[in-house]
């Protein structure tokens, strides 16, 4: 009986160390990862910014601008570059996204739509038909968004939408943030020429027609972000942005003239809610690449142990054997 | 001898067990209907 007994724990000690390593190394990268069909919303707000007003051409100061950012994946999109993708183990994550800033007042100032494609698992992009900003068509080099899950300490490239070019993403340090431990990372896009948006929000006023005057757009922004490691989702960020026109016949003798300044920052409940999220999904994170791992390799040894233990006391000497009692010795026939 | 089969009959689960659970896979679920926004949200 203990005999059979050890070999059961044999089996599932060998079961237990075997499943950690293949939940670590092969089952994590395959099944954590970015749904297709997330959809996500955050409300960011600059305070007391300046903003142009087109219909004088001049810079002034308002109380607030808002900017709403939402992801959604496209499912359908998604599928249809995994189909068509070389490499057919890759799952593929599609999201449309628009940053839509409006003044106090409800009024537009800009939309950017953008399609960023990547690696459902590793945030890699993935360049396929429809990859854009505001419709020009563009090749993301880096991460935009979200960091990869197990976000390293270490600088990353980042794409800029708004200059659609890549720069490197500083790390600048581990901190606590609202109870999660977070990594800050820190970029600077310097004075760039930039593109004018393709919805303006005057009527008669288009990007071509701007062009037109000679009128340049240009912008410098210090991008902030608070990411839980992870799972590689910024729990917070905050952007110091300038945007100027320069030039041309457009700004009446004048330099330049400041198309939008300030300071933006996530809204309060947008935080609250974002770190919650980030909390709950953590620990599924977790689960696959520490907890289950960890437990079952002890859980392992422990019962691999157990298994000796049991084998070596029905091997004691001096114990009776298991089987004496069932099958006697056989006598001499004289005896 | 039985030792090693039952060792072997562990390892075996374990590679059953994940190679179906990853093969499986998560179901992709369907685009929200939800669209992209251009108004604030009173709330998340």
């Amino acid at each position: 009986m203990r005999r059979k007994a050890s070999l059961v724990l044999l089996a599932v000690a060998v079961f237990c160390a075997a499943m950690s390593p293949l939940l670590r190394w092969y089952a994590f990268p395959r099944l954590v990862k970015i749904p297709p069909n997330q959809y996500q919303d955050a409300v960011l707000e600059a305070k007391n910014p300046t903003l142009i007003d087109y219909g004088t051409m001049k810079a002034k100061k308002v109380p607030k601008v808002t900017i709403v950012q939402t992801l959604k994946g496209n499912v359908e999109a998604s599928e249809r570059i995994e189909k068509n993708d070389g490499d057919s183990s890759r799952d593929v994550v599609v999201w449309d996204a628009l940053s839509y800033v409006q003044d106090a007042e409800g009024k537009m100032v800009s939309k950017i739509p953008e399609r960023y494609i990547f690696d459902a698992h590793s945030q890699e992009p993935v360049h396929a038909t429809g990859e854009m900003v505001d419709g020009d068509p563009v090749k993301r080099e880096g991460i935009e968004f979200k960091w990869p899950f197990l976000t390293e300490k270490r600088d990353y490239e980042y794409f800029d939408a708004q200059a659609r070019i890549t720069r490197p993403i500083h790390y600048k340090g581990t901190q606590d943030f609202r109870g999660v431990r977070v990594y800050y990372f820190e970029q600077t896009i310097p004075w760039t020429k930039v593109p004018f948006p393709k919805t303006m929000p005057v009527k008669g006023i288009t990007p071509e027609s701007l062009a037109k005057t000679g009128t340049t757009r240009w912008y410098t922004t210090v991008r902030k972000f608070w990411v839980d490691p992870t799972t590689g989702a910024p729990v917070y960020g905050e952007e110091i942005q300038r945007n100027e026109l320069r030039g041309g016949t457009l700004l009446g003798g004048r330099d330049k003239v400041t198309v939008f300044a300030g300071h933006v920052k996530m809204r309060e409940d947008y935080i609250k809610s974002t770190v919650d999220l980030v909390k709950s999904q953590r620990v599924l994170v977790l689960l696959m690449t520490s907890y289950l791992p960890w437990g079952l390799l002890g859980l392992g040894v422990l019962l691999l142990a157990l298994a000796l233990w049991l084998e070596a006391r029905s091997r004691r000497p001096g114990d009776p054997a298991p089987t004496a009692a069932a099958e006697p010795e056989p006598q001499p026939a004289n005896a | 001898m039985r030792a090693l089969i039952a060792a072997a009959t562990g390892l075996a689960v374990a590679f059953a067990l994940v190679l179906t659970i990853t093969a499986i896979g998560a179901p992709s679920g369907e685009t929200s209907p939800k669209p992209l926004l251009t108004t604030v949200p009173k709330h998340p």
